[in-house]
């Protein structure tokens, strides 16, 4: 039995998906995001789609929200006070000395999310090896306390140099301080990542300080809402590491959830690849603001271990998902050259496209898509008639500028935004020693079936993959994100057979602060243990994350040899090119999976029928580069092979299928796009 | 030796007549340039050895067509972007010119006075060929640890051959076979041979992977429409610098500055430059430059024009990249023998210094008549210093270096950012976390200096203490310019602190080491680096009390601070 709801809350909408294992049954709904309690919007939907009996009946609610990094791009969360090694008090503001634009002259940083009177010196001092250079001054955290209280400080971060590699000092620190009457939240650096870079952990713990009242608040009140409900199995929440954790980890370590959003779709991705036998894919998720693409290497997301939110470091396990400002909303207009560019600024909810009539005049994406007729007849599901000659009005304020018809104007807006997506999809794959041509490309979101065809042809991709429910295939990815938590720690070691005993040390300590750090109320039974060494020939500092197979016993049961010659022949894979000197062990990272009982694999669901009033509209072929007839199907009444050209409409998204494209549907529902030109 | 006057046009004009192409296809190349080029950037972070290229960014990526014109480059040092056009000039000259150049030919070039920069600065060019014809070139520049000049780093240098070994433009990858001998001899040349061999893989697969890019491109448009695409892009760039040159009146502007000395005599050393706006085009006369100095204080041209492509740039471009086109408003006056133009052998190890101090000389003059336009005077340096030693434990060699980020100077549009770096602007310097691990020393402080930032309606930005403990013996070479000329303040506003650099060994004796070369940094010893602060913009009685209030509780300024500058706010 494995019934769960996922509920993933978007800058938008609130997206729902309730998968009924018995039944085989899928309902989706969507429901606009109520910003200032967000709960409300996911109660609501879950409310009007199953009631008590049902509700009673599923396991696992799983979500994906953006509470932590709301709180952090609104600047509302706890006031934080900062406890740090004498000397560096300014790290926060002092950053790593770079421009971020870099052309900018008058560029500024964002100011630090604890400004300077709270951030206090304490006199201690470990050396690189974790070995005391000075001993902690007790009496300075004592007076510590009390400007806190004072200050009225309710969450305290503690960042000592050199923690990462010995806990001590933070602890005594955070013990001091609880004695001496603070009674706040407190975060420990060393307890966030066992990594090095001060700027990067020191600023992860504040965040971690700064979001953790609100996402604690927030997780607790749903939570009393959904039992309220009726509701009676697990609550999971997505991390930006991929996988998911349960809700009492997530209000331990919110800051692992921060950049949890576009992690459902890559998830999604992921379960979707393992049910090909592993085919290698890059994901197009195009939503509204935003392009965001993922690799999938193995049936997996491949995953950072460093990311950036709002100008701020986050040194926490990262799905690679690049996001570019292209979506259907994106804005198009000349820049100071006299070029068109589009995004990253977007018409959003409101006013939204010029087409659909809500005071939108500046051309976006999705005008450029119905002007060509791509949208089809422009029926939206809401029941929305879009508006051509508003579409047109819009097109032509940035084409007569410079001598371009609404038409010709249309078509740059999307050969534009889709060469931008392949650049994207480029950079990550090739930075991977990946050729994109070697892999499928899986369109999903509002807008990435209609674009899927533009972007497959900028990277010659031959095949498109298009998911059942695509344009909310990130909620359905959210039902399949296992169970995970990461970490890791850094000790630069050289590598020999010695110091592979110090990682299985190093491994036996991460494994055991991972099963305390456990919450579970279900079978962990069946976890898997994963590990994986960050490496380097000596002398670099980026490293290459070396995957290693684990046994059972999440142990490194290789010999140094051949770990040295995975690690040459990844080097290779990645570079082209080999070097041969002393190999550094940099970082040792453990990860426990708890893998959720699979979902049945019949996939037999069922699409929506969509009412279609025209079986043809004239759309552009930009393979024929002329405008001639689509017919319009329904997704849900294909049921043989065709062949473009073709608008798939189905309730969440428009499949652009051009003249030169081969259709099928695959057992499990997914539309295969082949490119017939191609070899 | 006659002075001759230079006059050097920035930007290269068209090539061809206006080709029919599209916006959109030559938005679609410019993008996909773009992306070739941060291409090469992450290959070379990713692959390189010293931390000077992966962590500071001390380098410069860029693809530019036949003529060596600059179609796009990664965001990287821009002072360096600014030469690698001459750098690829020499280096196919070096070879014996274009008919020389074969398809997978990677040439190593580091003739100072072609590339603008020391020795250590080592240029690799790739040519790209398409269907058999010369189409671009990538190309990096990239700073290595060490060139077997007389120190790892100096600053008292007396010639040009004291300061590194000299590749003319040979060939290190012909038809992409790797030359064995000349491979040889960069790594044989060098104190920190592991670090170089791996330098000079990661640049050659970093202009590898921008060819590569490029003959993607190339086969998608064809060779027409990307030159045509090509000739667009950099006539939009062009209109966006005029558009910003309308908008100032024709006039000329005078600016000061002064280096603290040449490095080997002692005495200022202190210079003029000229602005001239003339219908939408900019000159830089830098002619009345003092004679090329004794000491290793010469910019080559190609730093020299380097800077006045940056300093526009940053001013006049709209916050983006520049490619060629922005360059052609652009005209820079030269007088051979001098400062900004020294002839060989004249000893040009420090070179970025002056670069970085025309710079801010050039807004300052700007700033005499539009002081609204541009910002007051950052501290003014990178205050580089580079270290290495043997390590106590293994004998192991060790080298490291950095610049270090300064405070802001305050502008009409508010408070000088706090540690930045100005033309340097993409570069970083290392955690303390990464820095002990790697190296012999106790960081005991990264610290704003209060007080640093110049007073004013709109304060500059504060400057920062670098302070580090040797726990082994070590050496050091220090390169802190404008100890002796604070920041200037703009508009009514005040200056800030200016930078310095001192050792204090362990019975608190302190000495003042800003510029000097193999400094004896015992174990036990101190090394303070004083990064300043930038200056003020506007009358002090401007700046709301609020804002001075903010400041003290922060701890950014003091009581005695309100009192000197802002006498009419009441501390309770």
């Amino acid at each position: 039995m494995s019934s769960r709801i996922g509920v993933d809350i978007g800058g938008t909408f609130t997206d729902f998906i309730v998968y009924d294992e018995l039944g085989d049954k899928v309902i989706i709904d969507k429901i606009p995001t109520t910003p200032e309690s967000p709960e409300k919007a996911v109660i609501e939907v879950i409310k009007r789609n199953l009631n008590k009996e049902e509700l009673e009946k599923v396991d696992f609610f799983l979500h994906g929200t953006t509470v932590g990094l709301n709180s952090l791009l609104e600047r509302k969360g706890s006031k934080v006070g900062l406890l740090c090694t004498k000397g560096f008090r300014d790290i926060l503001e002092i950053r790593r000395g770079d421009r971020d634009e870099m052309y900018n002259l008058f560029w500024q940083p964002a100011p630090p999310l604890v400004p300077r009177f709270l951030r206090l010196e304490i006199d201690e001092r470990l050396y690189a090896d974790g070995s005391i250079n000075k001993k902690i001054n007790t009496d300075e955290i004592k007076s510590a306390s009390k400007k806190f209280i004072e200050e009225g400080v309710n969450s305290v971060a503690i960042a000592f140099i050199n923690s990462y590699t010995n806990k001590d000092h933070e602890l005594e620190a955070s013990k001091i301080l609880i004695e001496s009457g603070f009674n706040g939240q407190i975060s420990l650096s060393s307890m966030v990542s066992g990594e090095y870079r001060e700027y990067e952990r020191t600023t992860t713990t504040v965040i971690d300080a700064f979001v953790k009242a609100r996402m604690s608040n927030y997780l607790n009140t749903l939570k009393q809402s959904l039992n309220d409900l009726g509701y009676k199995g697990s609550f999971l929440v997505t991390r930006s590491g991929s996988g998911s954790m349960t809700f009492d980890e997530a209000e331990d370590r919110p800051f692992e959830t921060i950049m949890s959003g576009p992690v459902a779709g890559a998830e999604g991705a992921g379960e979707l690849s393992r049910k090909l036998n592993n085919t290698n894919m890059v994901t197009a998720d195009v939503g509204g603001t935003s392009f965001d693409t993922c690799l999938i290497i193995d049936g997996r997301p491949q995953i950072q271990f460093e990311g950036k939110i709002v100008g701020l470091p986050v040194q926490s396990p990262w799905v690679d998902v690049r996001s570019i400002g292209a979506g259907g909303g994106s804005i198009a207009y000349l820049d100071e050259g006299g070029l068109i560019r589009s995004g990253p600024q977007s018409s959003g909810a409101l006013p939204g496209p010029a087409c659909y009539d809500r005071g939108g005049k500046e051309p976006t994406t999705t005008d450029a898509a119905f002007y060509l007729g791509m949208l089809g007849e422009g029926k939206l599901a809401s029941g929305l008639q879009l508006n051509k000659s508003l579409a047109e009005k819009a097109l032509n304020s940035v084409g007569e500028k410079i001598k371009l018809s609404a038409f010709k104007t249309a078509k740059g807006i999307l050969q534009i935004s889709s060469a931008n997506m392949a650049d994207a999809i480029r950079e990550i794959t090739i930075e991977q020693g990946i050729d994109p041509r070697e892999l499928k490309l899986l369109a999903f979101g509002g807008a990435g079936p209609l674009m899927s065809n533009l972007i497959a042809q900028e990277l010659d991709i031959k095949e498109i993959i298009i998911p059942p429910y695509s344009g909310n295939f990130s909620a359905w990815g959210l039902l399949g994100a296992d169970l995970l938590q990461m970490n890791a720690k850094t000790k630069i070691l050289r590598l020999s057979e010695e110091s592979i005993k110090d990682c299985n040390v190093i491994l036996d300590e991460l494994f055991e602060e991972l099963q305390k750090r456990q919450k579970i109320d279900f079978d962990t039974s069946n976890q898997i243990k994963d590990i994986a060494l960050d490496m380097r020939w000596m002398g670099q500092e980026h490293t290459i994350t070396l995957k290693l197979d684990s046994e059972k016993d999440g142990k490194i049961n290789l010999k140094a040899e051949e770990i040295k010659n995975l690690f040459m022949k990844e080097y290779q894979r990645t570079f082209g090119s080999k070097l041969d000197t002393i190999i550094e062990i940099v970082s040792t990272r453990a990860s426990l999976r708890v893998p959720l009982p699979r979902k049945s694999e019949t996939g037999n669901i069922k699409e929506e029928n969509i009412e279609i009033s025209k079986d043809k509209i004239q759309c552009f072929s930009f393979n024929k580069n002329e405008i001639i007839d689509f017919e319009i199907i329904s997704r849900s009444n294909i049921d043989s092979n065709f062949t473009g050209p073709k608008i798939i409409v189905e309730s969440t998204a428009i499949t652009y299928v051009d003249v030169n494209y081969d259709v099928r549907k695959d057992a499990n529902n997914n539309l295969i796009l082949i490119n017939k030109d191609m070899k | 030796m006659e002075n001759q006057l230079h006059h050097y046009k920035c930007g290269i004009d068209r090539k061809a007549e206006r080709d029919d192409v599209d916006p959109v296809t030559t938005q679609i190349i410019r993008n996909s340039l773009n992306s070739a080029a941060e291409q090469m950037k992450r290959a070379l972070c990713r692959t390189a050895m010293s931390p000077v290229i992966y962590e500071v960014l001390d380098f410069a990526g860029a693809i530019y067509d036949n003529h060596m014109r600059l179609l796009a480059q990664a965001p990287s040092l821009p002072l360096f972007m600014g030469t690698l056009n001459f750098c690829i000039e020499e280096a196919v000259k070096g070879v014996g010119g274009e008919k020389n150049l074969n398809d997978g030919d990677i040439i190593i070039y580091n003739s100072p006075y072609g590339t603008g920069s020391h020795p250590q600065d080592a240029a690799l060019v790739a040519p790209v060929f398409f269907e058999n014809e010369l189409i671009a070139y990538t190309a990096i520049k990239a700073h290595w640890l060490d060139i077997a000049g007389k120190e790892p780093y100096s600053t008292d240098t007396v010639d040009v051959f004291q300061e590194g070994t000299v590749y003319p433009g040979v060939k290190l990858f012909n038809k992409g076979e790797l030359v064995d001998d000349i491979y040889k001899m960069c790594i044989a040349n060098s104190r920190v041979p592991n670090s170089v061999a791996g330098d000079i893989n990661a640049q050659a697969i970093g202009v590898k992977a921008g060819a590569t890019a490029l003959k993607r491109i190339l086969s998608k448009y064809g060779i027409k429409k990307f030159r045509a695409a090509a000739e667009s892009i950099f006539d939009a760039g062009e209109m966006i610098v005029k558009n910003y040159l309308k908008k100032i009146p024709n006039g000329e502007y005078s600016g000061s500055g002064q280096m603290d000395s040449n490095g080997v005599e002692p005495g200022n050393v202190p210079f003029d430059i000229k602005v001239i706006i003339e219908d939408e085009k900019v000159i830089l006369d830098m002619s009345e430059a003092p004679p090329q100095q004794n000491g290793p204080i010469n910019c080559p041209l190609p730093s020299t024009v380097s800077t006045a492509r940056v300093a526009m740039s940053m001013l006049a471009g709209s916050n983006e990249a520049p490619n060629e086109g922005f360059f052609r408003p652009i005209e820079v006056i030269t007088k051979t023998g001098t400062l900004f133009h020294p002839v060989s052998p004249a000893p040009v190890f420090l070179y970025g210094w002056p670069a970085l101090q025309a710079m801010e000389v050039f807004y300052r003059a700007l700033g005499s008549k539009f002081p609204e336009k541009v910002p007051a005077s950052s501290g003014g340096c990178i205050n580089a210093i580079v270290w290495w030693g043997i390590r106590e434990k293994n004998g192991e060699p060790w080298a490291d270096g950095a610049p270090h980020p300064v405070g802001q100077g305050a502008s009409s549009f508010g408070d000088g950012a706090t540690c930045l770096h100005h033309a340097e602007s993409a570069t970083r310097f290392a955690p303390a976390e990464v820095w002990e691990n790697r190296n012999p020393w106790l960081v005991n402080r990264v610290e704003l200096i209060k007080d640093s930032g110049g007073a004013g309606q709109y304060r500059g930005g504060l400057g920062v203490n670098l302070e580090f403990t040797m726990l082994e013996d070590s050496y050091a070479t220090t390169v802190c310019e404008r100890t002796q000329l604070p920041p200037w303040g703009l508009n009514g506003g005040k200056e800030g602190l200016a930078n310095n650099c001192y050792v204090i060994e362990e019975n608190e004796k302190i000495t003042e080491k800003p510029k000097a070369t193999r400094v004896h940094v015992k174990k036990g010893n101190r090394v303070l680096i004083q990064c300043g602060g930038g200056g003020g913009y506007g009358n002090p009685k401007e700046r709301s009390s609020e804002k001075i209030l903010d400041d003290l509780k922060q701890g950014y300024i003091s009581k005695e601070y309100i009192k000197k500058f802002h006498p009419e706010v009441s501390i309770s």
